[in-house]
């Protein structure tokens, strides 16, 4: 559905975006997952014909985008970083505007206004101004915003900064109802957490290039260890020899922690604790993360 | 105290990093001080005033009296001009009247053929005078008639001796002189001599110039013809409305471009660009908007002044709607030029009221520009402020209609017009739009 082919951006002596390459697929929740200045919101003002790329091209359906051409827009919605709102008009006023711009009956409008006024808790307070909003509540209008006129693509640009975790939960509970209704979306974030809960497949991105891409299954794949498992017990006895035949392991106070090297067979790991009279119970199991894989493949954590 | 002194450091440190704060604090008072002295005489004299000047009379008073002006340090007297076919000829006393009534100059002197004779008692002359701006035609006739006055007193000592010469023969007339001297020696203690000489010359020692203004108050005999606004009912407020409303209408205009620079913070503009909306749509929408605001404004400060003090906006209204249009459009060509120049909303807010105040006083807002210095009444040429003013003046003070307002209209559109080519080729370059 959207395709971009070697696209590259510097602004001055900042290489933002290096020949990134990309395809996002009609209805999948595509993730862009990478740390402050990685070139995420970069790649989304490429993609909505807000900045021009230095080179590569973007395709819609298979057709170029050129910057100039509005007709691609309409199939584009957009969510800003910022809360990109009227802060002095009510709800209504800031829908009804923003839909304007596109060109769909005034009655559809109407219809889609009162719906996702209704489907983000916000209908009652419709004729309340937007300043008077608490931070979720803007969000939330924040994002219907970009919804009014029916886009087949939803562009969201790290749409819950600063949001608390409720109004986080609900935003994401109805960007995945959306997503199951068919919309296609492309979501920026620097949280791990989000990309893994929210997308089918998730680029990672830094310093301008894409570093991988894939589902997290996959992206998981390109570490070597396949998850940890803590050991936590009192009087802790010696078990480096026994440990260290099925990773690495790492003592910390009264833990071990084990990164597993791949392949292991994790009954028999078990079976070498529980001759050490260590049950089950005194083993805690974490499966391997973006944020690990992103360590593993840049040497800084994300939010470095 | 350490952690004080540390606060203050911090807040140098903000001080003269911030450009522009630094230019706020130190270059723009300089510069607008030395430019409202210069406005308003600081930097030397008032400017000479423009007097127009016909002298149809050859009488030898006549001749001092235009010798006298002509070497006063308040007037440039102006007796020639260019007509159509580009020869230079004298005003006459027609002409000199048109030119005032057009506004070359603001007063002007006729002296007749029978300014004075051997046998006049007075001086008489011809004032045409358009009073647009009060202080100037004060001014005017207040040196115009201290300097004739000065002059007087000689001229008419020596008439009144011809005339006892004429009605008593000169022998006569010595006597009777001679006679009157030794009363006035006698009865007033002075000396003889001097009381013969200033009978001569018209000078005594303790003239000194103003004292004789009062005796000879009724020996100039000058005719004052008001030849504009003569049925303006509130003449001091129908002139000055115009130069108030457009310091304002800038102020308002500038503060409307720069919206866009909160458009741009907020993410508005961003959203905007996303949807089906053009730069140039944007900005169109914000010129008309603005220029829509500038014509209310200004219309409803001119029906304020109408309701408050019975300025007749509507008797020539339709071309002071296209004078507050043209207007409009230049002030919001100004804004954009203050958006597309700038590069965040304090940045413009410092430039503008910079520009705003510096085009109010050198465009003749507060003082009129007439008597400003020459330099000075060149730059205003450049300012909307001038041309709006003059506009307003020639539909409201002189009546004017369409064909007589249209250099004020071509040039007020024609600033709008480069301004907003610069502006454009500005936001094309960046900042508003730039990420």
């Amino acid at each position: 559905m959207i395709k971009l082919n070697n696209i590259s951006k510097s602004f001055k002596s900042i290489n933002a975006l290096n020949d990134v390459c990309l395809e996002i697929q009609e209805g999948e929740f595509f993730g862009l997952l990478g740390p402050n200045g990685a070139g995420k919101t970069t790649l989304m003002n490429i993609l909505i014909g807000y900045l021009y790329a230095d080179s590569g091209s973007v395709y819609i359906n298979g057709e170029e985008v050129k910057r100039t051409e509005l007709k691609f827009r309409s199939e584009l919605g957009f969510v800003p970083q910022s809360v990109a709102l009227y802060g002095d008009l009510t709800a209504e006023e800031n829908l009804k505007f923003f839909g304007s711009l596109y060109n769909i009956d005034s009655s559809v409008l109407q219809n889609n206004i009162k719906d996702y006024l209704n489907a983000v808790g916000l209908y009652e307070r419709r004729k309340d101004t937007v300043k008077n909003f608490s931070g979720g509540m803007k969000r939330r209008l924040n994002l219907i915003t970009a919804l009014l006129h029916n886009p087949k693509v939803l562009l969201c640009d790290e749409p819950t900064v600063g949001v608390d975790p409720q109004s986080r939960n609900a935003i994401f509970d109805f960007l995945e109802k959306l997503n199951r209704e068919g919309l296609t979306i492309v979501y920026t974030t620097h949280y791990m957490e989000e990309a893994e809960r929210l997308c089918n497949r998730v680029a990672i991105i830094d310093n301008g290039n894409i570093i991988a891409a894939g589902t997290t299954d996959e992206l998981l794949k390109l570490l070597p260890e396949k998850g940890h498992i803590f050991v936590s017990i009192n009087n802790l006895p010696d078990l480096f020899p026994d440990l260290n035949r099925f990773g690495n392991a790492i003592k910390n106070q009264d833990k071990y922690e084990i990164k597993l090297n791949e392949g292991i067979n994790l009954s028999a790991f078990v079976k070498v604790l529980e001759e050490k009279s260590i049950g089950t119970e005194n083993l805690i199991l974490q499966k391997p993360t973006l944020e690990e894989l992103f360590l593993h493949l840049t040497g800084r954590r994300l939010r470095d | 105290m350490r952690i004080i002194l540390q606060l203050i450091r911090k807040d140098f440190i903000h001080f003269f990093k911030d450009k522009m704060a630094l230019s706020l604090t130190f270059i723009v008072p300089m510069v607008l001080i030395a430019l409202f002295g210069a406005v308003f005489g600081g930097a030397g004299d008032i400017e000479k005033l423009a007097l127009g000047f016909v002298n149809q009379s050859t009488s030898s008073v006549a001749k001092r009296i235009e010798n006298t002006l002509d070497t006063t340090k308040t007037f440039r007297l102006i007796k020639t001009f260019t007509n159509d076919k580009g020869e230079i000829v004298s005003y006459d006393s027609n002409s000199i009247k048109n030119a005032v009534i057009s506004g070359r100059f603001s007063a002007a002197i006729v002296l007749p053929e029978d300014a004075f004779t051997d046998t006049s008692s007075s001086l008489k002359m011809k004032y045409y005078y358009d009073p647009k701006n009060d202080m100037e035609s004060q001014i005017i006739e207040g040196v115009l008639q201290q300097t004739i006055m000065q002059s007087i007193p000689e001229v008419f000592t020596q008439s009144l001796n011809k005339k006892s010469e004429i009605a008593l023969g000169k022998d006569s007339s010595k006597k009777f002189n001679s006679e009157i001297n030794k009363v006035v020696s006698k009865y007033f203690n002075v000396d003889t001599a001097d009381v013969f000489g200033s009978m001569n010359t018209g000078k005594s020692k303790q003239d000194s110039g103003n004292s004789g203004i009062n005796i000879f108050d009724n020996m100039l005999n000058m005719e004052k013809h008001q030849l504009v606004g003569k049925n303006v009912a509130n003449s001091m407020a129908t002139r000055n409305v115009g130069g108030w409303a457009m310091m304002f209408l800038l102020f308002s205009l500038s503060a409307a471009a720069r919206s866009l620079f909160e458009e741009k913070q907020t993410g508005v503009m961003i959203r905007l660009l996303s949807s089906p909306v053009t730069r140039t749509q944007i900005l169109w929408s914000k010129y008309l908007y603005n220029m829509l605001i500038g014509i209310v404004q200004l219309t409803v400060l001119f029906l304020g002044g109408m309701l408050l003090f019975k300025i007749d906006i509507f008797s020539n209204f339709f071309n002071l709607l296209l004078v507050i249009i043209a207007s409009s459009v230049a002030c919001t060509a100004f804004g954009m030029f203050l958006a597309s120049f700038t590069k965040t909303s304090a940045q413009a807010n410092g430039l503008g009221t910079l520009l705003i105040l510096t085009m109010s006083a050198v465009g003749g807002s507060w003082f009129p520009v007439s008597m400003m210095p020459e330099a000075i009444q060149f730059f205003s040429r450049f300012t909307i402020t001038y041309w709006s003013i003059e506009g307003f003046i020639a539909v409201l003070w002189r009546g004017w209609g369409f064909f007589e307002i249209l250099p004020y209209l071509g040039m007020l559109l024609g600033i709008g017009l480069v301004v907003n080519i610069i502006s454009y080729i500005n936001f094309r370059r960046g900042n508003i739009f730039k990420n």
